[in-house]
């Protein structure tokens, strides 16, 4: 607030006290008071007046940035009316008790909403280890079938279970609750669970794997991992080309893992690489393959932003796409 | 004969796992009531134990604690939950090894073999014999008669793979299943690259048409 500003919101105020002041000079004057005596009165009216004011304008702006830095240091802004210092004026008063009213129906709005969301991702985690179980015993009885009938029941068994996966992930991306272990894995077998997982889909594509450097070791959650890596590998394989390779290849840059998942796939529009990581964004690829849901890369971008892994993406249409993988140095884990 | 102790509560899983068990010449036994689990492992005294989490009464974990005490079989958690927080509970109480499911078949073969490696036993087998042929699984060599070829690892594998069948007409598709199984993540055309390799390396043996193409269906040795 400025000087300005409280003078401004204060113009009826001062305009009623000027008019005072006119009106009572006007009338000393009319009844034959001397001009210097005026004068002396009107100068020193002025100047109370003006003291009073700058006063107060001070005041309200001490108070005010108290107020702010209050505001500034919440986490949780909503819970601004709890933390308030007592009431200095009646209307101060009279006005956290509003605010207070508005926060308390607010905390218990939120509250209630959490507890729906984590009761919701309880129900979808439930859900889906309950759906594994079927899915294993269907796996299982299939293997009696012949060759070609049990690679098509697999691969279409693989569909089912990475949607479901996605699903999981889905729910655990969303919720705030970070319920990962961090451990010492390597990435060979990071790259073996995720390619097996995902191996009917890849095998029926055509897709050779090519693995290289990958006795690596890095600091992760290996479950969120084989997820991310996976949906890296569903997307290679969806928008390929003629005889796909995808690399899987682990670099050591600056004490960083970079793990880069490349393909020779067809590639991403340039002006389209900005929003591959957005919500719901399919692209013009996933337009014209359909079944596209724009899921796949948000959810990596969630799950490696809560493991504190780098992503990013560099992709030329019509020449292929590469996915790196930034994992942290230890020295960097240790320290947080 | 290993005898491998399956506690799951999903019947047509414990079924089929009794039966592809039984296949891969195991001596399977399935828990079917409960109750008292840690008593029946006693009487069935067995080598392994796969050991589902979700179970009805008494948990996985809280089993496989009582397990450990009661009898010397290693211990495989098998389930549906996937967090990593449980698979770090399930190795501390003991456990050897956690799948999560769905597992693939060959991969739960695996594993399971890797454990009973561990625990003592198992002798991995070294050198297989079919068609007057003798692959060296360790040094990765084949010998017929007295000369022997270096075989890549690709190369290993396939002809591990048609020994494995011999007699038997192997599909490409199943060749590169069987290739994938081995973490070597290979195409048709590198299937076709490698088979040409492993054929000249046969004939330089003296064995050229040890391996017959079949059309439309695969090879055969």
């Amino acid at each position: 607030m400025t000087l300005r500003e409280f003078l401004a919101d204060g113009l009826e105020r001062i305009m009623a006290w000027l008019i005072c002041i006119v009106l009572s000079a006007m009338f000393l004057a009319a009844t034959g008071t001397q001009t210097g005596v005026i004068l002396i009165l009107f100068i020193v009216l002025l100047l109370a007046f003006g003291i009073m004011e700058l006063v107060c304008f001070v005041r309200q702006r001490i108070r005010l940035r108290e107020l702010e830095a209050i505001m500034d240091q919440l986490d949780q802004k909503y819970l601004f009316a709890e933390c308030v210092p007592g009431a200095k004026t009646l209307y101060e008063r009279r006005l956290f008790e509003l605010m207070h009213r508005a926060g308390r129906a607010m905390i218990g709005a939120v509250s209630d909403a959490q507890a729906a969301q984590r009761e919701y991702r309880e129900y979808v985690e439930g859900w889906v280890h309950e759906i594994k179980t079927p899915i294993t015993a269907a796996g299982l009885i299939c293997r009696n079938a012949d060759n070609e009938t049990r690679r098509r029941f697999m691969q279409e068994l693989g569909q089912i279970e990475a949607y479901v996966e996605r699903t999981l992930f889905y729910a655990r991306a969303e919720s705030p609750e970070k319920d990962f272990v961090i451990r010492q894995v390597q990435l060979s077998e990071l790259a073996a669970e995720a390619i097996d997982r995902h191996r009917a889909l890849l095998m029926q594509s055509g897709v050779r794997v090519e693995t290289l450097g990958l006795e690596r070791w890095v600091f992760t959650d290996d479950k969120w991992a084989v997820f991310i890596l996976g949906q890296l590998l569903q997307n290679a394989a969806r928008y390929r080309k003629r005889d796909p390779v995808v690399t899987l290849r682990a670099d050591l840059v600056e004490k960083q893992v970079h793990l880069t998942v490349e393909d020779n796939g067809i590639g991403i529009p340039a002006h389209e690489l900005s929003r591959v990581f957005d919500r719901g964004f399919t692209g013009s690829n996933g337009r014209s393959r359909g079944g596209s849901t724009g899921m796949g890369l948000y959810l990596c971008r969630r799950l490696a932003d809560s493991l504190g892994l780098g992503l990013w993406l560099i992709s030329e249409e019509g020449e292929g796409t590469a996915v790196t993988l930034v994992f942290p140095a230890k020295e960097k884990l240790t320290e947080s | 004969m290993y005898k491998i102790m399956i506690i799951e509560d999903d019947p047509s899983t414990r079924e089929e796992l009794l039966l592809l068990l039984e296949n891969e010449g195991y001596n399977p036994e399935a828990v079917a009531d409960f109750e008292d689990v840690p008593e029946q492992a006693v009487r069935f005294a067995p080598d392994l134990i796969l050991l589902d989490i979700g179970l009805p009464g008494r948990d996985g974990f809280s089993l496989c604690a009582a397990l450990r005490k009661s009898v010397k079989a290693s211990i495989i958690f098998v389930t549906s939950r996937d967090s990593g927080l449980d698979e770090v509970r399930a190795l501390s109480l003991g456990g050897d090894d956690y799948i999560t499911k769905p597992y693939s078949v060959p991969v739960l073969l695996a594993r399971i073999k890797a454990v009973l490696r561990r625990g003592g036993g198992l002798e991995q087998q070294e050198t297989l014999e079919a068609a007057g042929i003798r692959l060296n699984l360790t040094r990765g060599t084949v010998s017929a008669g007295d000369k022997t070829a270096l075989l890549t690892r690709n190369e290993l594998q396939i002809l591990a793979c048609l020994m494995g069948h011999a007699g038997e007409i192997v599909s490409r598709a199943d060749l590169i299943e069987a290739l994938w199984d081995s973490r070597i993540y290979i195409d048709d055309n590198t299937l076709t690259v490698n088979m040409t390799r492993l054929r000249g390396k046969l004939a330089e043996l003296g064995q050229p048409d040890l391996i017959a193409t079949r059309r439309g269906m695969g090879y055969q040795l």
